[in-house]
């Protein structure tokens, strides 16, 4: 796990594929590659045996022969324009695979004080030299030494004292079909300084239905008095393996709300982070799954109180269909002398299926005694009562159940502050409800 | 019984002054009420009596049956009889009215040299004392406050008050929170506990808890200090005038000291 | 801060129990291996059988490595300087009670667990192991009318070897976890307990456990087997002198209960704990499993935690018949250097089954309290319901509270509800208590009794006047 002890690392398919690219004129940051490399040679690849991997099955990756980008027979991107979103339509940043395109992106529409744009561009900036990679902290972890050592292109997001944003931010990656599974790096840095406020939709959306990796890291800096609305669709394609680590740190009065939507791919392991640098701060780190088939969809964060008074929220709702997996572990550290903390976590699951799975450890571990920390965690299927009542109201059962997991997933993303993003987000719980009202398998619910 | 000199107190913690110089005296068989705006320091003047940690006494004496209390603990106090019906009761989870009342009437009993009761007695002791205010038995059994609604908790603190029956009670805003018919049952028990061997002080915001009980004298608080004191007409006075003709009184009452 | 002092004073009362006794030891080797194993079983008389159960255990063991997934930092033990079996000279099978070395009887009398029948608590049993040893057992004929049979494991493997050989080992196998293995090895002695079909067990049967010797370890067994329509209330207690060393104790306690049949097992665990800088203190790792493996079978499990150094330790439920039903109360304490990990496991596998989780943590001076539960529906385990309550308080700024409920679904008929909270003894909750005439401590006192309160209620009388005691607590409502 640490770097002291670089014993026995296998070699897996980050240390082979990072041999040979990514091409040198892409090192535009050479301080953090070194770094990256290093720490990858000193990590193993994850496996079952490792506490924080054990319920996650890693086969979609290990038995997955990943190509380079410039062998995996990658095909052109089309009808994209149906995925802008209209609130950003000059302030989008999109990127293919990883990639930049201008072309596609429009940045005018933010007002005074924002920078958005492709990090490459900013490779002087002051912001970028001090905040890009310093921020990742996730030890261990060989994802992000293999984004830190491969990604090409990302979003910068800089908002300068008091600035605030005009409209919302669309980071749209796309993901294009390909004859082979290929790794895309997608990278974010977000810096608001005080006083500022953003709102951020970052969308992750596969073409086709082919395999290939994602390993988005986003880095965010959440300054005095500023505020964050950070919502995060992940619609990758069903054969996909989405891996991100999102992490923020949030000073003095700041806010920072994050809301995750998993709806896609084969496997994702979503690794959000909230990290309180200073007193009096309110967060969120609300998420959505809804998985069917044989997705594998694990969500493991982190709330570090580290100072007194946070008010901090967690609402986790899952819907499990089919033979899909889901796993969470929700970990609220409240440290030493973080006094007057309200910190609270639920964990509410609906497992639909006879071969479905549900694993959830919500986790708290307390360390100061003027606190008010809690956590919930259900599994469980609809409440006969409730479904009864609305039969006796004259709906089918089917639709019945259709009406209660549309309710009970609609909660989470209430607070969605884009109309857009709402309604798409709404379609999105609808579509999703409507294909699996009725279970994969029969269940009767006595 | 009670007598308040000059007394001054600032919350421990931060160091703000709150009582400002209070003068009060309280005799045998006396009803005060003590009324004023938000912030002048009534709730604080109660505590203080009581002995709340989170205020220190920066200069004055508070002097109960001619000797000074300040050095007591909160309990000790208790056990004199001076008792705080709470603006804001609090909930003990796990633990029942029944042992609360229990606990407290014995130790209270064994310090005053009267018989302890064991729980069979204590038991007939406190049914009868229900009726005063109107509550269902049932009630012993639940956690001290836990669920209760604001009208519930508010009988509950004259229910003790009836069960432990204090020498000097201090009522604060007793009468919030309550509806009409609540009132009235709170106000009817607190005129049935009273007589000629106690004291009451009510503190409250309004003067409708006063006509269901009739005050020997009404003080004024603006400030941290007693602007005014009066007869009960006094309290009519401020329902029709508000306090802010008071207000300037206070001033040149405290720029004259 | 007065009312943290107070809590930690009367949590951190003096140990009571840290005296030890004058006695004469059998003379045995340090260390062990396979010869030690075989030694062991020698001394103790045993049939083949039972020394081939102990050497494939110790086998196994030396191919396990010691666990270090939980959440305690200590030094390990040494195994090469431990004595794996200390008993007392003098032990040949007692008739009667005049037998028992006179400073042991004394002991016990000091220890509030006189071995007089006469002067017992009426209705209780008591089995009375001290160091690896049963000393004596009570009741025992006035429970044989009744057709129950409760002695010590060491008889029970010459007295009735076919239950023996059919259950010990069925629950918690030998190659279960490092600390089983090695049990499973070198275990000196326990309590049987074996409640015949239709057969309500007339008394509440207890063991007192007491280690005395400061180099060895005990390594107790108990095996209670409870049959069709049966119900069995069985208590233990554990106290040990104070010594600077470490000591080791490692014991295994399985349970089975057929169709129909109930058992209840409660346990007040108040080894020595070390003292402020950690010195000293009971190593208590322990593995408790209980197999509800009839139809509509019950096993409840209650714990008041509040003494050895580190504890880990998870009371669990496999819920194998339909309609069973698990559950377990727990209130662990700790102070000073004190490391508790410790929870339950509820797996289900039968149908409609159920099982309740209660615990309440509370963590002072510089000590860490763990809770670890596992809660598993399996795919057979239709409409089954858990419902957990792991609640913690701090008292004090250089103490940890954590929570690490493990729960698992992969059945859609099932029902979880896991609910944690942390929370404090309030200011303002002491001060209207006082306010109410009862003293500060006092105060403390009933709102950490409320805290820990439907988790005592659990606890049988007997026990609950010792609870009482422990927690320094003066008990309110109908008990005490």
């Amino acid at each position: 796990m640490t770097a002291a002890h670089p014993t026995r690392i296998e070699p897996s398919i980050f240390h082979r594929l990072a041999m040979h690219s990514p091409d040198p004129e892409n090192r535009l940051w050479t301080g953090i590659r070194e770094k990256s490399m290093m720490k990858l040679n000193s990590t193993g690849f994850p496996h079952r045996k490792i506490e924080e991997w054990r319920f996650t099955d890693l086969k979609p990756i290990t038995r997955t022969e990943f190509s380079g980008m410039d062998k995996a027979g990658i095909k052109p991107a089309a009808g994209i324009e149906q995925y802008f979103i209209p609130e950003s339509d000059r302030s989008r940043l999109v990127f293919i695979n990883g990639r930049f395109y201008e072309n596609f992106s429009s940045i005018g529409g933010l007002g005074k004080g924002v920078t958005v744009g492709n990090l490459r561009n900013y490779p002087k900036s002051k912001i970028v030299q001090d905040y890009l990679n310093k921020l990742v902290n996730y030890e261990g972890d060989i994802f992000t030494a293999y984004n830190g050592l491969m990604f090409e292109d990302g979003a910068f997001i800089h908002l300068e004292k008091g600035a605030k944003a005009e409209a919302p931010v669309q980071v749209l990656n796309l993901y294009t079909d390909s004859e082979k599974p290929f790794i895309a790096n997608p990278r974010m840095l977000v810096v608001a300084e005080e006083e500022s406020d953003v709102t951020i939709i970052e969308d992750h959306i596969g073409l086709g239905q082919n395999c290939y990796m994602t390993i988005p890291v986003c880095e965010v800096k959440v300054k005095q008095k500023a505020h964050i609305h950070h919502v995060r669709i992940q619609r990758d394609s069903i054969e996909a393996i989405h891996m991100s680590r999102p992490i923020a740190y949030v000073e003095k009065n700041s806010e920072y709300h994050s809301y995750t939507i998993t709806l896609g791919a084969k496997l994702s392991r979503n690794e959000p982070r909230v990290i309180q640098e200073d007193e009096e701060v309110d967060f969120t780190l609300d998420g959505l799954v809804l998985i069917d088939g044989e997705q594998i969809a694990d969500t493991h964060s982190v709330m570090d109180h580290r100072f007194s008074h946070a008010n901090s929220h967690q609402l986790h709702k899952v819907v499990v269909n089919g033979r899909a997996h889901s796993i969470f572990n929700g970990k609220i550290f409240v440290r030493r002398d973080a006094q007057k903390i309200d910190s609270f976590q639920e964990n509410r699951n609906l497992l639909l299926s006879l071969d479905g799975l549900v694993n959830t450890k919500p986790q708290l571990e307390i360390f100061a005694d003027d606190v008010l920390c809690s956590h919930g965690a259900t599994i469980g299927n609809f409440d006969p009562e409730e479904v009864f009542y609305l039969q006796s109201r004259g709906m089918t059962e089917e639709k019945a159940k259709e009406v209660l997991t549309y309710a009970f997933a609609l909660e989470t993303i209430e607070n969605v502050k884009v109309d857009s993003v709402h309604k798409l987000l709404v379609e999105e719980v609808y579509r999703y409800t409507k294909a699996n009202s009725t279970p994969k398998a029969k269940v009767t619910v006595s | 019984m009670l007598e308040i000199k000059n007394l001054h107190a600032t919350v421990e913690s931060e160091g703000t002054e709150i009582l400002k110089g209070v003068n009060l005296t309280v005799q045998k068989g006396e009803i005060h009420a003590i009324m004023g705006p938000n912030g002048s320091g009534k709730s604080t003047l109660a505590k203080v009596v009581a002995g709340h940690p989170d205020y220190e006494i920066t200069g004055g004496d508070i002097l109960y049956n001619g000797e000074s209390i300040l050095e007591l603990d909160p309990d000790e106090r208790a056990h004199a009889g001076i008792f705080l019906a709470f603006q804001y009761p609090v909930e003990v989870p796990g633990v029942t009215n029944t042992t609360l009342l229990r606990e407290s009437y014995n130790t209270i009993a064994a310090s005053r040299g009267r018989e302890e009761l064991d729980p069979l007695e204590f038991d007939d002791y406190i049914k009868e004392k229900l009726d005063l205010v109107e509550m269902n038995p049932d009630f012993l059994g639940r956690s001290v406050n836990t669920g209760f609604s604001g009208g519930e908790k508010k009988r509950n603190e004259i229910f003790q008050m009836a069960v432990l029956q204090p020498a000097l009670s201090l009522l604060d805003e007793t009468d919030s929170g309550l509806d009409i018919d609540a009132l009235r049952i709170v106000a009817d028990g607190i005129n049935k506990l009273h007589g000629n061997e106690d004291a009451v002080v009510l503190i409250t915001h309004y003067q409708r808890l006063l006509n269901y009980i009739v005050p020997d004298f009404v003080h004024v608080m603006i400030g941290g200090r007693i602007a005014k004191s009066g007869g009960k007409e006094l309290a009519l006075e401020l329902e029709e005038k508000g306090y802010d003709w008071l207000e300037s009184l206070a001033t040149v009452n405290g720029e004259a000291k | 801060m007065s009312e943290t002092k107070a809590l930690e004073s009367m949590i951190s009362e003096e140990y009571k129990y840290g005296f030890t006794t004058d006695v004469e030891y059998e003379d045995f080797p340090i260390g062990i291996n396979e010869d030690v194993v075989r030694l062991i079983s020698e001394k103790k008389n045993e049939p083949e059988w039972m020394t081939e159960f102990r050497l494939k255990a110790y086998r196994a063991w030396t191919e396990m490595e010691e666990p270090s997934w939980f959440n305690a930092v200590y030094e390990k033990p040494k195994f090469d300087k431990l004595q794996f079996y200390s008993a007392p000279k003098n032990t040949p099978k007692l008739n009667s009670l005049d037998e028992v070395d006179p400073n042991i009887r004394e002991t016990y009398e000091k220890l509030g667990i006189p071995l007089e029948e006469q002067k017992m608590l009426a209705g209780v049993a008591v089995d009375a192991v001290f160091d690896s040893v049963s000393i004596f057992t009570t009741f025992k004929e006035k429970l044989a009318e009744a057709g129950v049979i409760f002695c010590s494991i060491s008889e029970a493997v010459k007295d009735h070897p076919e239950l023996v050989k059919k259950y010990m080992g069925s629950v918690v196998p030998a190659r279960d976890n490092f600390y089983a293995a090695l049990n499973s090895a070198v275990f000196s002695d326990g309590s049987f307990c074996y409640v015949p079909k239709d057969t309500i067990c007339p008394m509440e049967l207890s063991t007192y456990f007491r280690i005395n010797n400061m180099n060895s370890g005990q390594f107790e067994r108990t095996l209670i087997i409870a049959e069709e329509n049966s119900h069995v209330s069985y208590l233990e207690g554990c106290t040990a002198p104070m010594y600077d060393e470490h000591q080791l104790h490692a014991a295994v306690v399985e349970l089975i209960a057929l169709d129909n049949a109930e058992i209840k097992y409660s346990t007040i665990q108040n080894w020595y704990s070390g003292d402020e800088d950690g010195r000293g203190g009971i190593y208590n790792f322990v593995t408790k499993r209980g197999a509800c493996r009839g139809k509509n079978s019950k096993i409840s499990w209650t714990q008041l935690e509040t003494g050895s150094a580190v504890t880990l330790k998870y009371p669990s439920v496999i819920l194998q018949g339909d309609d069973s039903v698990g559950e377990f109360y727990s209130v662990a304490v700790t102070n000073k250097r004190q490391q508790a990990d410790t929870g339950t496991k509820m797996i289900h596998l039968g149908k409609n089954t159920k099982s309740t989780i209660i615990s309440k943590g509370i963590s002072a001076g510089n000590s860490n309290n763990s809770y670890r539960g596992e809660v598993k529906f399996s795919k057979k385990a239709d409409n089954a319901r858990n419902y957990s309550q792991c609640d913690s308080m701090l008292i004090g700024q250089t103490c940890g509270a954590h929570t690490f409920p493990y729960i698992e679904s992969s059945n859609p008929t099932g029902k979880v509800e896991h609910e944690a909270t942390t929370s404090r003894v309030g200011e303002e909750q002491i001060f209207y208590l006082q306010q109410r005439g009862i003293s500060e401590q006092d105060a403390i006192s009933l709102i950490v009794n409320g805290f820990c309160k439907e988790v005592l209620k659990e606890l049988p009388m007997e026990f609950a006047v010792e609870a009482n005691k422990l927690l320094g607590i003066k008990l309110e409502g109908s008990v005490g």
